[in-house]
């Protein structure tokens, strides 16, 4: 195994540095770098020009250039990196480090929503599979798959974040556009659910008249402005997704499993009670001995509530869960999620009408934050949040087919598969067949995708960050690009190079540990 | 199974719609936020008085390097964007290009022009963000910053030498033309706010050369002496104690990360704004300074934004960005025409203006020497079409440029060059006449004609076509040469392997620039013209103190050009400022200053 990993390990390595002579000498003979100088007619042009020369070196050839920057970024192996510097003569090394910060937090959401969201339309396409639910999700995962990220990034600026903006400053719909919306989501839920043609009417009947009744009520009570969730409403949303969860990974009739859940939403209620003031107000004080007081603002509220709601949900599933601890672990700690996720929502929601009366226009089409935003916590973290909507969307869209394809292949596979028949011949529920037979092992070779997108993290996304305004990898791999500036591209291809070495590695060990076939 | 798959059907419906609809049952007093929009609203209009604003703007998506924009590595057209708004001098630029002194900052006068000496007078209630008195030993560091002959110097007091054996001057400016011209330190008193520099020749560009300053006492203070012993040191040459101030010049005003200022008593300011805070990869703002003696900022913070040209538009419409100043292409311009009545777009100029070159290089084009073939070609040239088809759908004041040092929005004065230097034989194109001078060029049959231009850019690529379409009926055989090495071939390449050059100069409304590009002397003539007259009137220009004689000087020497057809002028490149109509007073400039020039007057009034 150690040599295996060795073997791959050195000849990744190798594979680095080829690439790495290659693209610095194709960024050297991208262009001049020296071109907007060179038109200049300042004064100082001379000195400029060999200032620029002696930042990056230009009286060199590139081959030497390049072993300058190779023996800067050996400088890895003893702790001293040294990725040169920028035509400007600044440190690249500093400015990697930041840009890596700026793209995860863009990115590392937008690749989530894209895996859940692309695997269970990947799932229930296959189950459905040539359904028209199958044909119209299909047809739409490939239009976002081809769109470019320029265009849909400009529509959503102009649809998601100016005519947004125009609309909430009153916050208004009109009843035309009330009846199309729901109409419109009943049509999309009886398209979901499928069914005989009744069932399908009576789904997309029963969802047209309660979205319509909900939003004549939100708009009378002026809800897109001062929307609010209340507890009472997150406990009962969070029982619906245990039970969802229950019915989905165990069955109902499983008397441990149910009460384990009821134990870990009990649990997590009175957990939410003790932390909603400090919530709300962002902070609780500790008065520790002689006059001491610790304070904990915002984020470590939030991490310790997380903490809480963790342990609750294992210690409801280990005091309850009996001989189906396994099943009720998992499932409480769905839950659990899902009560955290409500609880944070529940805040932000809350503070939605004071956000709005400090920026009234809410969606931002550039930058990750307000310039000197000032409020509590929860409208910090609104503002922050809101940023992050349209580039989130953005990627998600583009990214959501490669999955939803992926998972739909796969899982059709498995269920061709001689198991799969035996397990449905031997009596096993649809729902069993799915979810313990088919959909685990339909995941296996998603493995590697994913692996390759946490890889790809790193690097950013180009063109999302250049067009939403975010200083990350991907900005920083295009400006090196423009400037004929080697050291910022080779920064770049570095760390997403060795990021996706890496996962690709750790794919292949973990598909060893997941399908003991693969092991020989 | 059936119905109880049915019934997961309903539950999933009643509860995804009851998440949404639930708050029927809520009463306000749960919620932590009081959704009491009266409130709000009645706080608004007292919150907001017109001093407490805030305006954002958006060079580019470069981030802002540094305080001591003279020095090399922090030095970039973003980042003095920035630093000219904290920082006043003697002069500033107006909207057309031409220098004024800037009276609330100080004045000067030439008292004498053989030699050239000039005096300066700070007022008396200038002082620093921190109370210090901006005054004469500001003016000697300035002085000593930009003169090569101080050395780095290592602990032994020996020069250091850099990687070619050459040695490092002791402060790593991007300009040392102040010390070239004026070798001795400008004569004054410490402590006294009046100051005389005495150059060495005659310099027309003299007014460019003292600005502003960088405050000398945090040098001083940095390096363990009083303001006045580096005043005296400077004075008296003293190397080891500049090489000290140098370090400290070049290194101590760095940044300590990307989004943190240096201390604040390190950067003390000269002008209406100083430095507030920076958001790294986001945003930097500046604030009211409390010390500025002159008419304070309207606008208590003026922000910039780091964000892409392209993206300036929308977010103008958005109210991310107030006034932008995107780059002018067909499809900016579409964008702003549909923005709408809130927003007030306007058409500015610039310094930097499209045209094309001959190469005269001997023996390297056909054209070298051969005036009658520049002749035929300059006939063929379709100028007032390429402003046509490329200039006129961005700008209501495109018009052909028939000069080469002055701009035709610089009115009077471009009216009266032109009028003596050029008839206007090259503003329509005649192919027969065209015809006729390739003939008595005594060339044969299809001339190639290699245009060279730098890649990634359709307007020259356009305008190749354009040319193409037209010189080809003469018997030329144009050929684009797009090349990412167009600046090397230019510059250093003695001509080789291009006829005709298409690119633009920018400029920074200096006086003698022409020189270095049009004398056969000059560093930037790659094109190898060679002309006495226009020689000798470019060597009158370069020397001379006199405005009038001056502008006698461009005439000739723009007559001499058309005369010996160094190349044509095409076109000023156009601009476009676009903002929130609420703004008063945006005024746009073609300088390289930007349309936030005159930031600290901008208001908005609603």
């Amino acid at each position: 195994m150690l040599k295996y990993v060795a073997k791959r390990l050195g000849s990744s390595v190798l594979v680095l540095v080829g690439a790495s002579i290659l693209l610095y000498f194709l960024v050297t003979v991208s262009g001049d770098p020296l071109e907007d100088l060179q038109e200049s007619t300042d004064h100082n042009r001379e000195t400029l020009i060999a200032q620029r020369t002696r930042w990056m070196n230009l009286d060199l050839p590139w081959y030497q250039r390049y072993f300058r920057w190779l023996q800067g970024v050996g400088g890895c192996f003893r702790g001293a990196c040294d990725f040169g510097f920028d035509r400007a003569g600044q440190r690249v090394t500093d400015a990697v480090g930041q840009a890596a910060v700026v793209s995860l937090r863009l990115v590392i959401l937008a690749t989530l929503l894209s895996i859940v969201i692309g695997v269970i339309i990947g799932i229930v396409t296959a189950i459905r599979q040539y359904s028209a639910f199958d044909y119209v999700t299909t047809f739409l995962a490939f239009v976002f798959f081809s769109l470019p990220s320029f265009w849909l990034a400009v529509l959503l600026k102009e649809y998601g974040a100016i005519r947004y903006n125009d609309w909430i400053a009153s916050g208004r719909i009109s009843t035309t556009a009330i009846i199309l919306i729901s109409i419109g989501l009943g049509l999309a839920l009886q398209f979901i659910m499928g069914g005989s043609v009744k069932r399908r009417l009576f789904t997309g009947g029963v969802a047209t008249v309660v979205a319509i009744g909900a939003l004549f009520y939100f708009d009378n009570n002026n809800w897109f402005r001062e929307p609010h969730l209340g507890l009472p409403l997150v406990f009962v949303a969070t029982a619906g997704a245990a039970v969802l969860a229950i019915a989905l990974f165990s069955t109902l009739k499983s008397k441990r499993v149910l009460y384990s859940a009821i134990g870990t939403i009990v649990g997590g209620a009175v957990v939410a009670l003790v932390f909603n003031n400090a919530l709300a107000g962002g902070g609780i004080r500790f008065i520790g001995g002689g006059g001491t007081s610790v304070e904990f603002g915002g984020w470590a509220i939030i991490f310790a509530l997380g903490l809480a709601l963790l342990i609750v949900g294992i210690a409801a599933a280990f005091i309850f869960g009996g001989d189906n601890r396994g099943q009720a672990v998992g499932i409480n700690l769905v839950t659990m999620l899902v009560l955290y996720i409500l609880l944070i929502a529940n805040q932000a929601v809350g503070n939605w009408a004071n956000y709005l009366g400090l920026q009234s226009r809410p969606i931002s089409t550039i930058g990750a934050q307000t310039p000197n935003f000032s409020g509590n916590f929860w409208e910090t973290f609104l503002d922050s949040g809101t940023q992050l909507i349209l580039p989130t969307v953005a990627l998600t869209l583009i990214s959501i087919a490669g999955y939803t394809r992926y998972t739909r292949a796969s899982m059709l596979e498995v269920l061709n598969q001689d198991y799969v028949r035996t397990a449905r011949a031997k009596g096993l529920s649809e729902r069993v067949v799915i979810t313990k037979h088919a959909f685990r092992n339909a995941l296996i070779p998603l493995t590697t995708i994913v692996a390759l997108d946490f890889a790809a993290l790193v690097g950013g996304a180009v063109i999302t960050e250049q067009i939403f305004g975010w200083k990350g990898m991907g900005e920083l791999f295009r400006t090196g690009l423009e400037n004929v500036d080697p050291n910022p591209v080779m920064a770049f291809f570095l760390v997403t190079g060795t990021a996706a070495v890496l996962m690709n590695l750790l794919a292949d060990l973990v598909y060893g540990a997941l399908d003991p076939r693969i092991r020989r | 199974m059936k119905a109880r798959k049915f019934l997961g059907v309903i539950a999933a419906t009643a509860a995804a719609s009851l998440v949404l609809s639930a708050c029927t049952a809520e009463t306000p007093s749960t919620s932590p936020s009081p959704s009491d929009s009266g409130t709000n609203a009645a706080e608004e209009p007292s919150e907001e008085p017109v001093a407490d604003d805030e305006i954002y703007y958006s060079v580019g998506a470069d981030q802002w390097s540094g305080y001591n924009s003279n020095h090399s590595a922090t030095y970039n057209a973003w980042t003095s964007v920035v630093n000219d708004r904290v920082h006043s001098g003697f002069t500033y630029y107006e909207p057309d290009g031409t220098i004024v002194q800037n009276e609330e900052f100080g004045s000067f006068e030439m008292i004498s022009d053989d030699p050239l000496t000039v005096k300066y007078n700070v007022v008396d209630e200038a002082v620093w963000s921190d109370g210090e008195p901006i005054d004469y030993v500001d003016a000697l560091l300035d002085w000593a910053s930009q003169n090569s002959t101080f050395l780095s110097l290592d602990e032994e007091g020996n020069a250091i030498q850099d990687e070619n054996g050459a040695d490092v001057p002791a402060f790593n400016s991007v300009s040392y033309t102040l010390g070239e011209y004026v070798p001795e330190p400008p004569a004054g008193e410490f402590g006294g706010k009046e100051f005389t520099y005495t150059y060495s020749e005659a310099f027309p560009d003299w007014q460019l050369m003292v600005s502003g300053f960088y405050p000398s006492h945090v040098v001083a203070k940095a390096i363990g002496l009083t303001k006045e012993e580096l005043g005296q040191a400077i004075l008296d040459g003293d190397a080891q104690v500049i090489s000290d101030a140098g370090k400290f010049w070049n290194e101590g005003w760095a940044n300590p990360a990307i989004g943190t200022f240096p201390d604040a008593e390190l950067i003390p300011v000269s002008g209406p704004y100083t430095y507030g805070s920076w958001e790294a990869g986001n945003s930097l703002t500046l604030v009211r300074n409390e010390a500025w003696w002159g008419e304070p900022a309207k606008t208590a913070r003026l922000t910039f934004r780091f964000v892409a040209p392209d993206q300036h538009v929308q977010a103008l419409r958005n109210g991310d960005l107030h006034v932008i100043e995107p780059q002018a292409t067909v499809d900016t311009m579409a964008q702003l025409e549909g923005a709408g009545d809130g927003i007030t777009v306007e058409n500015s100029d610039s310094l930097t203006w499209e045209h094309i070159d001959f190469n005269q290089n001997e023996g390297a084009s056909p054209f070298a020497g051969n005036l009658a073939l520049r002749e035929a070609f300059a006939y063929c040239v379709p100028r007032q079409q390429i402003v046509d088809t490329l200039i006129a759908p961005l700008t209501d004041k495109a018009q052909v440029m028939n000069a080469r040092e002055v701009f035709p929005f610089q009115n009077e004065k471009y009216n009266e060059v032109v009028e003596a230097a050029y008839d206007g034989r090259y503003d329509a194109v005649d192919l027969d006449l065209a015809r006729a001078k390739f003939e008595e060029a005594g060339v044969t049959g299809p001339v190639d004609v290699k245009i060279t231009h730098a890649v990634n850019n359709q307007r020259r690529s356009d305008t190749v076509d354009l040319i193409k379409a037209s010189c080809d009926q003469v018997g030329f055989n144009v050929i684009s040469s797009a090349s990412e090495d167009f600046a090397d071939r230019y510059f250093t390449g003695a001509g080789e392997n291009w006829d005709v050059a298409l690119f633009a100069w920018s400029g920074s409304g200096q006086i003698a620039s022409g020189p270095n590009i049009y004398h056969s002397q000059g560093g930037q003539n790659g094109a190898g013209f060679s002309n006495a007259d226009v020689d000798a009137a470019f060597d009158q220009l370069a020397t001379s103190l006199d405005p009038a004689v001056q502008l006698e000087a461009v005439k000739k020497a723009e007559a001499g050009l058309w005369a010996e057809l160094h190349g044509l002028p095409l076109y000023a490149h156009p601009g476009v400022v676009a903002y929130d109509s609420t703004i008063q007073n945006v005024r746009p400039t073609a300088t390289q200053t930007k349309v936030v020039w005159n930031a600290h007057q901008w208001e908005r009034v609603s």
